[in-house]
C-alpha cells in the first residue's frame, strides 16, 4: 500500500540500470522537478503550528478538562472527546508530533539510501549483500510487516519512527544505485580515472554529486509517505498511546461503536480528517509532475 | 529460468527465517515480568513452576537451533502456531477469515485494473475533458490515505443517505443470504475500488504517453489505422507492462487483507484478524499474516517475471 509505486519506480529503475532502453524512471516523475514552493508552504505552516502549539492550546491534551462529548463551543472551539479532553488542544498537538516524526523518518531513510546505493553502485564486494537486502525488503508486504514489529517492540513515537525509517529506505537506495551505475561508465568519469584520480577521490567529486539530482523529488515522497504511514499506523492503534497525532484521534473516536449513532462524529473525526487531507494532497501535489507534454 | 527460481526460493527462505527470527531478535521477553511489554504484570503473578512450564511449552528453554528446527517442522505440516487471545489454531481462524477477504479484494482489484486501465488510456490519447477533469482528481484520490476515503464515503452514504449499512458483514439474525453480504461489502469495496483505480489510471496514463511519439505508432498511422485501432492494437499493449507490475504487487498483496477498510467497515476479513491480533497483542496471528502476505507477494512477483519473459523478450537478461 505504502510502497507500491515506490516499487513500481524502483522495478523499473533496477530495469533501467541493465539495460539501454529509456527507463521508464526517467519518463515518469523523475525528469519532473516537484513544486516545492507549495510543499514548503506546507511545511513551515505545520511547524509553526508545532512550535507554538503549547502556546496555543488553550488545555493540556492529555488531561480530561471538561465534561465528555460536549458539543463545540465558546469554552472549547472544537468540543471534547469521549474521555473529556478538549479536541482543539490535541489537534495542535497532533501536528507537533507528525513533523518531529516526519523529519525523523526522512533522515533515517534517506542518509541510509544514500549510503547503501552508493556503496552498492562503487563496490563489487557490497552489491550484492545490499541488493540482497533490497530486492527481500521491498518483497515485504509493508503493513504486516509494521503490525508484527510494532506489536513486538511495542509503539512508542520512536519505535514508530526508527522502524520507518530504518525499513524505509530501499526503493530509493535502488534509485541512487541506478544513477551511481550511470554515471561511473560517463565519459568525464572515465576521463578522471585517465588522469589518474583515487576510486575515493572519483566517488566523492563525480560520482556522488551526480546523485543529488533525485534528492528533492525523494524527500518530498518519503515526507509523505512517513506522514501516510503513521497515520494509518495511528489509525489501527499502532501509535504512541501518550501522543496526539491525528490519526490516533480518528482511531479513538472509531474506537467507539455508537459514535454515529449522535453528532458527535462531527468535531471527532472532521478536524484530524481535515488535518491528514490537507497536508498529505498539498504533499502529494507538490510531489507530482506538471503533466509533461 | 533456474536462476529466477533460485533467487525466489531464497527470498522465500529468508521470509520464513525472518518470521522466526524476528520476535526472538526484537527486545522484550514474554515471561519477564520486568519489561512494559509481553504478558506485563500477569507474569509476576506466576510461580516459578508455571513459568517453566510455558517455557518448556513454547520451546523457548532450549537452544536457537532447536527452536528452528521445531519451528520449521511445524510449518512444514502447515501448523502455524495457537492464538493467545482466542484460544484456536492460527490456520483455522485465518480459514474462516480468507472468504470475506477474497471476495472483497480480488472483485474490487479487478474492477479497478479495468477501469484504471481504461480511464488512463483514454485520457492519456484523446487529452481531452477526460484528461482535464480525471487526471487532478486520480491525483487527489492517490495522495489519501485509504482510511479518508473510506470515512468519506461511510459519512455520506451511510450516515447521511442510509444507503448502505454501518458496518459489519451481514445483518444480525438475517440468515446467510448473498444479496444481503454483498449488500454490506458494497461500500469497503467502492471503498477500495476508488482508492486503486486512481493509481492505475496515473500509472497507465503515464505509460500511454511515454509510447505516444514513438515511431511505430507513425507506422500504423501511416498504414491508415482508425486512431482507435492505434490506440487499441498498438499503444495500449506496449504500455501494458507498469500496468501488469502493479496488478501483480496488488494481488500479492491480498493476503494482508485490506486492513484498513475492513477495519473501518469491520468486515471480518483477514485485516480484521490483524487488527484484533494488535489489539491483543497476538503475534502468532500476526506472524502467520505476515508470512502469508510476504509469500503472496513473493509469488505474485515470481509470475510476473515469468510472464514479463513472455510479453517482452527484452528483458530477458
Amino acid at each position: 500500500m505504502f510502497a507500491d509505486a515506490a516499487r513500481v519506480r524502483g522495478r523499473a529503475a533496477s530495469v533501467a540500470a541493465h539495460s539501454d532502453q529509456p527507463s521508464l524512471a526517467r519518463r515518469q516523475g523523475h525528469t519532473d522537478r516537484p513544486r516545492l514552493g507549495i510543499l514548503a508552504l506546507v511545511v513551515t505552516t505545520v511547524a509553526l503550528l508545532a512550535l507554538v502549539a503549547p502556546g496555543l492550546a488553550p488545555y493540556d491534551p492529555r488531561l480530561s478538562v471538561a465534561a465528555p462529548l460536549q458539543a463545540p463551543g465558546p469554552a472549547h472551539w472544537l468540543g471534547t472527546n469521549d474521555i473529556g479532553q478538549d479536541v482543539l488542544s490535541q489537534w495542535l498537538y497532533a501536528a507537533r508530533a507528525t513533523l518531529t516524526l516526519a523529519l525523523t523518518v526522512t533522515t533515517l531513510a534517506t542518509a541510509l539510501a544514500w549510503g547503501a546505493g552508493l556503496l552498492a553502485g562503487l563496490s563489487a564486494r557490497a552489491e550484492a549483500p545490499i541488493v540482497a537486502a533490497i530486492d527481500l525488503l521491498l518483497a515485504l508486504p509493508a503493513l504486516p510487516v509494521y503490525m508484527l514489529v510494532l506489536t513486538l517492540i511495542g509503539p512508542s513515537q520512536l519505535h514508530v519512527a526508527l522502524m520507518l525509517g530504518l525499513l524505509g529506505w530501499p526503493a530509493f537506495a535502488r534509485v541512487v544505485r541506478a544513477q551511481v551505475i550511470a554515471t561511473r561508465a560517463a565519459p568525464y568519469v572515465e576521463a578522471a580515472r585517465c588522469l589518474g584520480a583515487s576510486p575515493i577521490r572519483i566517488a566523492r567529486t563525480h560520482i556522488s554529486p551526480a546523485t543529488l539530482a533525485v534528492f528533492p523529488a525523494h524527500l518530498v515522497l518519503t515526507l509523505r509517505f512517513a506522514v501516510f504511514a503513521e497515520a494509518t499506523l495511528a489509525f489501527l492503534g499502532l501509535g504512541d498511546p501518550s501522543l496526539s497525532s491525528w490519526g490516533a484521534m480518528l482511531g479513538w473516536a472509531f474506537a467507539n461503536p455508537l459514535l454515529f449513532t449522535s453528532s458527535a462524529w462531527t468535531w471527532l473525526v472532521l478536524p484530524p480528517a481535515l488535518g491528514i487531507a490537507a497536508l498529505l494532497l498539498v504533499g502529494g501535489l507538490s510531489a507530482t509532475a506538471r503533466p509533461e507534454d | 529460468m533456474t536462476r529466477l527460481l533460485l533467487r525466489y526460493a531464497s527470498l522465500a527462505l529468508a521470509v520464513v527465517a525472518l518470521n522466526f527470527i524476528l520476535p526472538r531478535l526484537l527486545p522484550g521477553d514474554p515471561l519477564d515480568a520486568s519489561t512494559p511489554d509481553g504478558l506485563g504484570s500477569a507474569v509476576s503473578t506466576l510461580t516459578t513452576d508455571t513459568r517453566a512450564r510455558l517455557r518448556a511449552t513454547y520451546h523457548l528453554d532450549q537452544p536457537l537451533a532447536a527452536q528452528l528446527v521445531s519451528y520449521a517442522s511445524d510449518l512444514a505440516r502447515g501448523d502455524l502456531g495457537w492464538s493467545i487471545s482466542r484460544d484456536a489454531p492460527v490456520g483455522q481462524l485465518i480459514a474462516a477469515r480468507l472468504p470475506w477477504t477474497l471476495a472483497l479484494v480480488l472483485s474490487s482489484l479487478l474492477l479497478a485494473a479495468a477501469l484504471g486501465g481504461t480511464l488512463g488510456l483514454i485520457s492519456a490519447w484523446q487529452r481531452g475533458w477526460v484528461d482535464r477533469w480525471l487526471t487532478p482528481a486520480s491525483t487527489l484520490l492517490a495522495a489519501l490515505p485509504e482510511f479518508l476515503v473510506a470515512m468519506t464515503l461511510l459519512l455520506v452514504l451511510a450516515v447521511g443517505l442510509h444507503w448502505f449499512p454501518l458496518q459489519g458483514g451481514r445483518s444480525a439474525f438475517a440468515g446467510d443470504g448473498i444479496l444481503d453480504v454483498i449488500w454490506h461489502l458494497t461500500l469497503p469495496a467502492l471503498t477500495l475500488v476508488l482508492a486503486t483505480t486512481a493509481g492505475f489510471m496515473l500509472l497507465a496514463r503515464g505509460a500511454v504517453l511515454g509510447v505516444r511519439n514513438e515511431p511505430y505508432l507513425v507506422a500504423a498511422r501511416a498504414k491508415g489505422l482508425s486512431e482507435t485501432a492505434v490506440a487499441l492494437r498498438h499503444a495500449a499493449p506496449n504500455a501494458a507492462l507498469p500496468i501488469l507490475t502493479l496488478f501483480a504487487v496488488r494481488l500479492g498483496h491480498v493476503l494482508g487483507g485490506a486492513l484498513v477498510v475492513e477495519r473501518v467497515f469491520a468486515v471480518p476479513g483477514l485485516g480484521l484478524l490483524a487488527f484484533e491480533a494488535v489489539r491483543a497483542r497476538d503475534y502468532p496471528v500476526l506472524q502467520a499474516i505476515f508470512l502469508l502476505a510476504s509469500l503472496g507477494v513473493l509469488c505474485a512477483m515470481f509470475a510476473l517475471e515469468l510472464l514479463y519473459r513472455r510479453l517482452n523478450p527484452r528483458h530477458v537478461r
